[in-house]
């Protein structure tokens, strides 16, 4: 079984760990774990939503045929490197959109702009099938939830 | 005319290319912190010692872009390192920079909330270098 590592707890929340699966966590795992770690430790809302958070997110970019598990537990998140089953939600689309996806603006009542020229182009990809979330109806808010938490903006 | 792979003469020109871009001007606008390539040897490739690039950017301006050891381009705010076969790939646009980045054949040191909320301006960059003819060393 793959030994977990854990970093150095967080400045924000004392709780909030981000560690990973894998003795080797791949460039997209390590990318993604960081990206979210910056976040939490640097926005408190976003250190919010991370505690309240658990759910099994999966994202795999098609074309680089990569895909991470980030494993949220109430304040802490493994990052496995590939799909791990059980996964709560998990999002296929390519790179591009992944980077657009972390660029979503957070508007009113905490959700996603999707009417700004970045939202316009996410929403065209899901609706041309080009951006796939498996899980999407039952979980919106935790859909919510993650792009909170992952969002740069 | 061709310009020689991360040259003197290259770095102006991909200043140029870069201050002529109205997309990349739009899209860096914020952007304050210097960016670093490294361009790691590969002596096979008759490319035999590292390079670094070192690029002065601000808001939406590429003020200078200089060429000088590796040491120089690791002292930036942010670092990206590859061996110099992958920066050819990147110029000639058979690796997506994004992509490259996302599987670890670029690898960046920075900070990672900021150098996302500029994508599109680090994709245009990108498009940037594409656009400047270049005599590549291992196809002499």
């Amino acid at each position: 079984m793959a030994r977990r590592k854990v970093k150095p707890k967080l400045d924000v929340d004392s709780r909030a760990e981000v560690g990973y699966a894998d003795d080797e966590p791949s460039a997209f795992a390590s990318m993604l774990g960081g990206l979210i770690e910056a976040n939490i430790r640097t926005r408190p809302e976003k250190a919010r939503d991370f505690e309240s958070l658990v759910a099994r997110v999966g994202i795999f970019v098609t074309d680089i045929h990569e895909g991470v598990t980030l494993d949220f537990k109430g304040g802490n998140l493994v990052v496995h490197n590939g799909l791990k089953p059980r996964r709560t939600l998990t999002i296929r689309t390519d790179a591009e959109t992944v980077m657009s996806l972390s660029n979503l603006k957070i508007g009113p009542f905490g959700l996603p702009v999707y009417y700004d020229a970045v939202g316009r182009g996410v929403a065209t990809k899901l609706l041309r099938g080009k951006l796939k979330i498996d899980g999407l109806l039952p979980n919106v808010m935790t859909l919510n939830t993650v792009t909170r938490i992952f969002s740069v903006q | 005319m061709a310009v020689k792979a991360f040259s003197n003469e290259w770095a102006k020109e991909f200043k140029d290319e870069v201050n002529r871009s109205s997309v990349y001007k739009t899209a860096a606008k914020g952007w304050k912190w210097t960016v670093g390539l490294v361009v790691e040897a590969e002596p096979d490739k008759h490319f035999p010692e590292a390079k670094g690039i070192v690029m002065d950017l601000f808001d939406g301006e590429a003020r200078d872009v200089t060429v000088g050891p590796a040491s120089e381009a690791q002292k930036c705010d942010f670092v990206i390192t590859a061996p110099y076969s992958r920066w050819k790939e990147v110029a000639t646009k058979q690796l997506d920079a994004t992509r490259g980045m996302l599987q670890g054949k670029l690898k960046l040191k920075g900070d990672l909330p900021t150098i996302v909320r500029y994508t599109k301006a680090s994709q245009e960059m990108t498009e940037c270098t594409t656009r400047v003819p270049v005599e590549w060393p291992d196809e002499k």
